[in-house]
Formats: C-alpha cells, structure tokens, sequence
C-alpha cells in the first residue's frame, strides 16, 4: 500500500516537474485591486506585451516563456500572500511591485525561495541595504532622486520651502532626503507635515501652509493626492509654485488638476519613453498603443516592461534559469544600453547604475517639458 | 484670526458632507438597529452616476446650469434611492430576524460587492468630472477667499438636511419612522407597515448619500471607488459623535468632525488630524455615552 502510494505521489511529481519545464515561467506581482490598481492594470498589460512579443520570436531557450499574474492588492499583508504563492508556481523570477512598503513584505519570501525579484517602482532606500542576493530593481533609489530634487529646488532661488509628505514609507524617505541638503544650503524649511492621503478635501493644509509663507511647496506624495492640492490652492487663489517627487506625476494629472491649475507644476521623474529617443522605446510605444488604445500613461509600467526584458535577456545570454548564475550575471556582466529608459546596469547591491531621474515642468497646455 | 475663519470655512465645507452621508447611517441605525455599511459605497455609486450622466446628457448645457444640476441631482438621487432599496431587500430584509451579527456580516459583504462592482465597471484609475461645471472663482468674504462651489455645497447641504427634519417631524410618514424607530412592535400594532417604513428609510438615506456623492464630485472633480470607505467611516463617526440613531445628532456631530479635523489640523499638526478627531470622539463618549444628542432614547430618529 506504501509502495503504491509512493509511486503515485512520485508520479503526480514527475509529470508536475514534466509540465513545469514546457515553459519559462516569469511572475508578475502587481498591485491590481486596491489604491493603485490603475499602476497594477498597466503592468500587466505592459507584460502581457512583452511576453507575447518574446513568444512570437521563439522564447526563450527553446521554451515559450509564461506569464504567472498575481495580486498584491496595494498592501503588505496581501503581497506576503502573493510572494508565497508565486513561489509556489515555479517562477524563475518575478517583476514587482509598485509600492516599496508592498515590496518590502515580498522580499525576504522570493531572497528565501531562491527566486531573482526586479522591483519597479519602489525607490526606498532600505529594500537593497538588506543584502538579499536576488533583489534588484530597475527604478532608481530615493536618495538619487533627493539629490536631483534639490538641484532643481536650488535653480528655482526659493529661500523658503514646505515639504509636505504623506507618511508612506516611499514619501517620508523622500521628504527626509531633501530637508537636510536644503537646510544645509541654506534654503530654509519652514513647513513640514504630512497630509492624510486618499481624502478629497486638502484646504486645511493648504491653508496651513500658506500661513507659513514659503517661496516653494515640495509635495512628495502621490498624485491623485497633488491633483487636489493643485486645484484647490488654486480656487483659494494662492499662487505659490509647487515641485513633486516621482509619484506626482501620471498622464491623469492634467484632467485630476486641470490644466490651468497644473501650468508651472514641476516635478523629478525617470522619463516616460516618449522622451526616449531609442528605437525601442518608440517600437514598444507604438505597438502598445496599438494592442490597448492609448500610451502608458506611468513610468513604472515601463520599467516593469524594463525588468520583465532584463530578465529575459539574461536568461537567453546567460543560458540558464538558475537564480544564482542569474544573479550573478545580472550584476557583474549585464548591460543592456537599449532599454525602453535608457541604459541599464546593475551594482552589487542589486540598485540601478546611473542617472536615471530627469526634471520636468508643465506648460500652459498641460504639456510635460524637459528642463536642463 | 484670519487663519481662524479660514479654517473654520474649509472645516464646515467637509463637515456638511460628513452630515449629509452621516444621516444615512443614523436613519437606518434608528429603525433597525444596523449599521449599513453598504452606505459609503452608496455614496460613491452616487458620485460615479453623477459623472455618466453629465457625460452622456450634457443637462447642464442644454436646459441650463442651474435647472440642469436640479434634474441630475434629482436624477442621482432617485437612481441611488431605488438602488438602496434593492441593497435593503437582498442583502438585509432576508436576514431580518437572524442574529443581529449575521446583518452585519451581510453589511460588510454588500459594501464589499458594490466597491468591486464599481471598479469593475469603471475602472481602477481616477475618474474625472467635467471641467467648468461649477464657477471656479472665488468670494471675498471679509478678507476670506472661499470658492462659489464650497458655498452651494454647504447650503445644498443644509437646504437637503432642513428638508429632511422638516419631512420626520412634520408628515404623517415621518410620525410613521419615528414611532417605527422606538418600538417596531407597538407601531405594527398601530397599524403601521413597519417593512414599508424600513424601505422609506433605505430609500431616503441612500438619495441623500448619492447627493453627497454628487457634491463631492462638483465641487473636488476627482472620484475613485474606494472614496465610500475614507468618507463614510468619517460619516460614522459623525453619527456616533451626535449620538446614533438621532437625525439632528447625525447633522451637529458631522459639522462638528469637519471642523475639529480643520482646527486640529490648524493648531495641533496636520498628520495627527485623523487621531485628533478620533480623540475628541472617545472624550465625547467617555462624558456622554450615548453622543452629544443620543440622550433621549425614546427620541430616536
């Protein structure tokens, strides 16, 4: 009875190891219910792209390569959950996620099952200080973008700033990153505070602040969270310009703020592919446009679309899905000068090389522009 | 000083939607002793209806601002009414004499299904409502900039709050809720049709949370489907905080929420707002256990 019983689990094992080696299976987790299901839905189909574009020209390693989706809800607990069941599935890597307090619950779960994870938004400092072996990401740390974001802040001759967070572990970094070399240079903080995200109603802080007279409100939030500000500084006829961090900005701005309320709103941000003028970028741009209808409309799907080709191009250059060679590869030979935004490399700790962030400003017509 | 008065205008703007929505729950807590929790996401069906409508009539434009946003308005507020009856019949009237946690679960199920619903439908992103619908400029009230939008919003508000006391205290159907309210069983025996009151009640909670839904919509442009749970977990507080089950409880403690949130904010610190309003809610209890209005139990609704 043990016996038979032994050969049919060993069996049930033997055609499972048979099924999981007909493809390469690449995880993706994506916040697509809750607050920032918008970014989750456009990961996916970025992926979903990419893959089908991959399979179209053979896979990889003779294998068709599949998409394994799941949810991480926008939150720590439902990501825990996530990780431990794509780890479950036979994933040789796994592109995700979006927030860095999500990603953070995800990682220590794909570091212990061996699988290599590329974040692609997540710019808190301390997800690559841990020394996991398997994580990398493709979106630039928020230290980085502290230092472009002062830069800009400098240009603009503000003495006077209110930095204004949201307390999220990715705002809360990035307003501490910029206080200090602001305050260093002389540049005088006379507002820091947080606002409570996801309500409709901003006036109470805007009047606050106001209060305080700064030259130059920096906002580190996101961006359904600056559309309202914008707005309704406006309808309070308060004429002090505002800078974002990163997640200030998405295509949705304008229509959230509205165009008058968004001209001369500035903020720092990896570049979307229309300002790329690599081959590639323009490719993708035009074959996504074609499959879903419009552009991308945030720079994070298109760096997930960034994590999901360095994967796939250090498993067909490497020749090999294991996690350890793979690791390896990634960060002492991989160099990919073609990416949808811009050149890619990794350091030993798994961070993106190189300077990534780029300073935008809105014209009247709600156009975004490059500023030098 | 000027500050004061500032935030004291952006404290009464919020407050006054807190009330709006808090009735909801204060009515159907009055009559069933349940919370509906399916009434934020109500208010967000109410919010998202308002913009398909205005996309795809156009009032506004065609029969004129004014007599245009009256009939959307109406419109909503019908739509959602009928919606909260069908919410009332499927999800609680079949569970009416169960145990009252079975209700609550029931709630909790009913909210969670028309979020999703709406997400489904809409989408996740943020919706937008059209621009130039309300007058974008200011007054100057005594030095104090407040928008044309707050003011209509605050006495739409008002004018729909009014309407409401006036209806409960005045009408025979009102009489009806309110004897309905503190015995169902003595009302029945006095020839009331307690299960059509219940279903005035759901039908009249839900219009006035859709209208919210709607002047929220106006007046911040900005709508997303998880903006039911932020609103109506304040709108219930705001309803405990006047004393639940207590129609003019619901209004007071609604203003009040709004304007505590706007000076604490103010005075204390912006990101401990939520924690001073939640704070300034359990003092209330711990002096007044039933909320600064919910004194007279027999005075219910």
């Amino acid at each position: 009875m043990k016996k038979t019983l032994f050969f049919l689990l060993a069996c049930c094992f033997l055609t499972g190891m048979a099924h999981a080696q007909d493809t390469v299976k690449i995880g993706l987790m994506a916040p697509l219910t809750g607050s920032f299901a918008s970014e989750g839905a456009e990961m996916k189909q970025v992926l979903e792209l990419l893959a089908a574009d991959l399979n179209a020209k053979g896979g990889l390693l003779g294998k068709k390569v599949e998409l394994i989706v799941d949810d991480d809800g926008s939150d720590a607990r439902t990501a825990a959950l996530a990780a431990q069941r794509l780890t479950t599935k036979g994933v040789v890597a796994v592109i995700g996620t979006y927030g860095s307090s999500v990603t953070e619950a995800s990682q220590t779960i794909f570091n212990e099952a061996r699988i290599v994870q590329i974040a692609n938004g997540s710019t808190a400092i301390r997800l690559s200080e841990k020394n996991l072996k398997y994580f990398f990401r493709t979106c630039p740390r928020d230290d980085e973008q502290g230092k472009v974001a002062v830069d800009a802040i400098v240009k603009t001759k503000a003495k006077k700033v209110a930095i204004l967070h949201d307390n999220s572990t990715y705002a809360k970094g990035l307003a501490d990153e910029v206080k200090a070399p602001l305050e260093k240079k002389g540049i005088k903080v006379v507002f820091f505070d947080a606002l409570t995200p996801k309500q409709s109603d901003y006036t109470a802080v805007l009047t606050k602040m106001k209060g305080a007279g700064p030259e130059l409100v920096f906002f580190t939030g996101y961006y359904s969270e600056a559309g309202l500000l914008l707005k309704q500084a406006k309808q309070m006829n308060w004429k002090v310009p505002f800078m974002g961090g990163d997640a200030t900005y998405n295509t949705d701005l304008v229509k959230l703020a509205g165009k008058e309320a968004v001209t001369g709103f500035s903020f720092v941000m990896p570049p979307l592919p229309k300002y790329l003028p690599s081959k590639q970028a323009k490719a993708f741009l035009a074959a996504f446009k074609k499959k879903y209808g419009s552009e991308p409309s945030s720079p994070y799907s298109v760096l997930a679309g960034d994590g999901f080709r360095v994967v796939a191009a250090a498993i067909a250059q490497a020749k090999t899905t294991d996690a350890d060679k793979l690791a390896g590869y990634l960060k002492t030979q991989f160099k990919d000068k073609d990416a949808l935004t811009g050149t890619i490399s990794f350091n030993a700790k798994g961070d993106r090389v190189g300077d990534v962030y780029r300073y935008f400003k809105f014209d009247s017509r709600g156009e975004i522009a490059l500023q030098k | 000083m000027e500050e004061f008065f500032q935030q004291l205008t952006n404290g009464l703007a919020v407050g006054s939607i807190y009330a709006l929505i808090a009735l909801g729950y204060t009515m159907v807590y009055g009559v069933l002793k349940l919370i509906n929790f399916a009434h934020g996401d109500l208010f967000t069906i109410g919010a998202y209806l308002g913009m398909t409508l205005l996309a795809s009539f156009a009032l506004h434009e065609t029969i004129g601002p004014f007599l245009g946003l009256v009939v959307l308005a109406l419109m909503v507020m019908g739509l959602v009414a009928v919606l909260g009856a069908i919410v009332e019949r499927t999800a609680y009237r079949p569970l009416r004499e169960s145990p009252r946690l079975s209700a609550v679960v029931s709630a909790l199920g009913a909210s969670i299904f028309l979020q999703n619903a709406v997400m489904l439908i809409y989408g996740a992103r943020f919706q937008v409502y059209p621009e130039g619908l309300v007058p974008e400029t200011s007054v100057d009230l005594f030095g104090l900039y407040v928008p044309v939008v707050r003011i209509l919003v605050l006495f739409v508000s008002l004018a729909l709050m009014a309407g409401l006391y006036a209806f409960i205290q005045k009408t025979r159907i009102g009489t009806a809720i309110r004897a309905a309210a503190i015995d169902q069983d003595a009302a029945r025996l006095m020839g009331i049709d307690v299960n059509r009151v219940i279903l005035l009640v759901f039908l009249i909670g839900p219009a006035l949370g859709g209208a919210a839904g709607l002047l929220v919509g106006m007046q911040y442009g900005q709508i997303n489907f998880t903006m039911g749970w932020t609103y109506g977990m304040k709108a219930f507080t705001a309803a405990i905080l006047g004393g639940i089950g207590n129609i003019p409880g619901a209004m007071l403690g609604g203003i009040l929420l709004g304007v505590i949130e706007a000076l604490g904010s103010a005075y204390i610190s912006i990101a401990w707002k939520d924690a001073i309003a939640f704070f300034v809610l359990i003092l209330i209890l711990i002096v007044r256990p039933t909320g600064l209005l919910g004194e007279r139990v027999a005075d219910k609704i």
